[in-house]
């Protein structure tokens, strides 16, 4: 069980690598956004695949279940940053976000 | 009912909106600061006498039936507890006149209810994955706090805050399922439990390392401390005081706190890291302080420094470095809302954050230039104010331990913090009265109360430093200790 | 373990696809994707509640939301992200691969023999009456969003 969940694990680390470089370097907000959904779907990987070696799969599915709850709230409100953002400068690139400095 | 600190606030705001419908200011206004003082009131009487017998677990019943919802309350909770809901009832009474033009009032209130019933549901509940729920609960509600003046420069602020945040929040629950995989538990005793029967160093070291990241991102440690002195600068004034009097604190030193020491296992190398982070934070931002002149940029910087005294402390981990942190927390929770409530009034007051731009506003401005005094002078450590007394306790702990060096550091970076401050004063409040300013007025009443009352406290603290340490911070203390 | 492995580069490859593409709806379809092969991931490790979340409110609302904010701030200037960000990728992505798997084979010799006991009742038991404490915190998560929106999306008849 234990090799098969290092592998799960494995491939969530590609997954929080992918959604870290996609943070560092793109320069569309809801790029950037993008990038944190992929970061929380290596996290939704990690918690099942865990319950999953564990063979506590209900209780893994209701941490899922709530991180996922949790998830659309965050989305939401990000979203609506951004579109704010795109009203107030016209844009959605992150070079364009210099206004705090120092 | 200790459930009442998450299910009041919670239920309140849920109801605010509509309130808000039949009357725009002053039910929201009565409402949620009844609220707050409410569980202040309880936080200091009834539960304390609650305490008296022991730390308590709560099952809560649900129309006569136990539902398994278990919440802890033990002396470091407690602590936590008073202190979110003083801090929070200050900002409460300053919002009704700060808030009055940015609209919406029954909105912000929900927002900042939700907010403290977030941090109490992190400092009552005894089980990793609920400490996680807590964390966003607070955080989801602080970007929208952050962000609420929808100004192009707020917007800016509350974006890189969630960035960042986010990430941290993604460090942190991959560490809890690590430790869940190890153990199959969730809660901090049996957790704790299953790891004293491992043999797992390697990846709890692992865990530690998401933890120390995580939560040093929301408690804003130097090197993780980018998204701070945007944010908390950025947020209306109320917004700010909450966001660095307490949020930090919750959601970055509490958490710290309770899981290395109650389920990790503090070890010498973990103290050592946690020490050596925080007194980094310590010099490196009290630098950074001293080159601004945004007035509460300065002070934002200045939080990360003080947050490195408390770090520093509890990183110690001896009994008398444990209480000293905990004490400079409820210290600098008090005196830095305290100076973001004045910073506010002033920004008011003239529309300038900019120290160059202001002089001798102590003139017109006597209530709020002599509560930021007071405040100041606390967090850069003059006796007798409650600083003073936290710091010194802090850095003969670290003495005590042979820790010369950082002690060094230590005294070494509160003169520079005295520096800043004096800077601050002698820029803002002090010198010639700018002829642009001769039309400025005090603050408006809530305002000038919600300072006057955090500054009456930051002296009290002070002058009766030995009740409130005995009464109040080392119960805290010793249940923090008792762990290990 | 072959249909799995299979099924995780899937979702790695979609990810990645979802970060490279160029158009920025390409991206969000791309993400739906990404969560329908987690969403079998699921399914296979005997998660079905778990998986019809995943489909429903990742795939299904939070692809919606994507598509609207893309659709409202539709007449932006073209952000052109960097060349050289998505050459050197490929290249980045090697490297971390490699040390990705070389730490976590490490890791697999240092952890202990986990003795794990099957787990009794269903699911609706665990969430209702194990985990009701989480109950009360997705409550508290769901008003904190709604709030938030409506605070964003508010007039702001009175803000100077």
């Amino acid at each position: 069980m234990i090799n098969e969940w290092v592998v799960y694990l494995l491939f969530a680390a590609g997954m929080f690598f992918l959604g870290l470089y996609c943070l560092l370097t793109m320069r569309n907000l809801i790029k950037l956004f993008i990038g944190i959904e992929i970061i929380g779907k290596g996290v939704s990987l990690v918690l099942l695949s865990t319950g999953w070696a564990r063979r506590s799969i209900y209780l893994a599915q209701s941490l899922v279940v709530t991180y996922i709850v949790i998830e659309v709230s965050l989305v939401a409100t990000a979203l609506a940053v951004i579109i704010n953002l795109y009203r107030a400068n016209q844009s959605l690139d992150i070079r364009k976000l210099t206004r705090l400095k120092g | 009912m200790i459930f009442l600190y998450i299910g009041l606030p919670l239920a309140v705001a849920a109801v605010l909106p509509l309130v808000g419908k039949a009357s725009k200011r002053v039910l929201p206004d009565f409402l949620s600061n009844a609220v707050l003082l409410g569980l202040l009131v309880y936080a200091t009487t009834g539960a304390r006498a609650l305490l008296a017998q022991g730390p308590i677990v709560q099952q809560v019943r649900w129309l006569g039936e136990a539902v398994n919802i278990r919440i802890a309350l033990d002396g470091f909770s407690l602590f936590m507890l008073m202190t979110i809901q003083l801090v929070s009832l200050c900002v409460g009474l300053y919002s009704i006149n700060y808030m009055e033009h940015y609209g919406a009032k029954a909105n912000y209130y929900a927002l900042l209810l939700v907010m403290v019933a977030g941090m109490n549901g992190l400092v009552l509940s005894q089980d990793l994955f609920s400490v996680y729920i807590f964390l966003e609960v607070a955080a989801v509600a602080s970007y929208a706090l952050v962000a609420y003046g929808l100004g192009a420069e707020e917007l800016e602020a509350s974006f890189k805050y969630l960035m960042l945040s986010v990430v941290a929040s993604a460090a942190v629950l991959v560490a809890i399922a690590i430790l869940y995989g190890m153990t199959g538990a969730l809660g901090f005793d049996a957790v704790a439990d299953g790891l004293r029967l491992l043999d797992a160093n390697a990846v709890v070291g692992v865990a530690a390392a998401l933890f120390l990241m995580g939560f040093g991102l929301k408690a804003a440690l130097i090197p993780f401390h980018a998204w701070l002195p945007d944010a908390h600068p950025s947020a209306p004034a109320p917004i700010s005081a909450i966001l660095s009097g307490l949020l930090i604190k919750v959601s970055g030193v509490y958490a710290i706190a309770r899981i290395f020491f109650h389920v990790l296992g503090m070890t010498p190398a973990l103290s050592q890291v946690l020490m050596w982070l925080a007194t980094v934070s310590i010099v490196v931002a009290a630098f950074l302080a001293l080159g601004q002149t945004d007035m509460k940029r300065m002070l934002a910087y200045s939080s990360i420094s003080q947050v490195g005294y408390v770090v520093l402390g509890i990183g110690l981990g001896t009994p008398l470095g444990v209480a000293g942190g905990l004490f400079h927390l409820l210290n600098h929770a008090i005196a830095k809302s305290l100076l973001f409530f004045t910073s506010g009034s002033v920004q008011q007051a003239t529309g300038t954050r900019n120290l160059d731009e202001m002089g001798g506003l102590a003139k017109k401005m006597p209530w709020t230039a002599g509560t930021n005094l007071v405040g100041s002078l606390s967090i850069a450590g003059v006796p007798p104010l409650g600083g003073f007394w936290s710091k010194l306790i802090i850095i003969m702990a670290l003495i005590q331990s042979g820790e010369w060096t950082l002690a060094v550091i230590a005294v070494l970076a509160s003169v520079l913090t005295l520096w800043y401050y004096l800077i601050l004063q002698r820029k803002a409040f002090f010198g010639k009265l700018a002829e642009r300013w001769t039309m400025v007025k005090e603050a408006p009443f809530w305002m000038t109360a919600a300072s006057v009352i955090l500054a009456l406290l930051v002296v009290g603290v002070g002058l009766w430093f030995a009740v409130v340490f005995s009464s109040w911070v080392q119960p805290a203390a010793d249940a923090l200790a008792k762990g290990f | 373990m072959t249909f799995q492995i299979i099924l995780l580069v899937a979702l790695l490859l979609a990810s990645a696809a979802a970060i490279l593409a160029k158009d920025l709806l390409k991206s969000a379809i791309a993400l739906a994707v990404a969560s329908l092969l987690l969403e079998i991931i699921f399914f296979q490790m005997g998660a079905p509640y778990a998986g019809v979340f995943e489909i429903s409110v990742v795939a299904g609302l939070i692809t919606v939301l994507f598509m609207l904010t893309i659709a409202l701030t539709k007449q932006g200037d073209d952000i052109r992200e960097s060349k050289t960000v998505k050459i050197i990728f490929p290249l980045f992505f090697i490297v971390f691969a490699l040390i990705d798997f070389l730490v976590m084979r490490g890791i697999l010799a240092r952890i202990p023999a986990l003795e794990a006991a099957a787990e009794t009742g269903t699911f609706g038991d665990v969430l209702w009456k194990e985990r009701s404490f989480d109950l009360v915190g997705q409550v508290a998560v769901i008003l904190a969003g709604v709030f938030a929106v409506l605070a964003l999306f508010r007039k702001r008849d009175h803000h100077d």
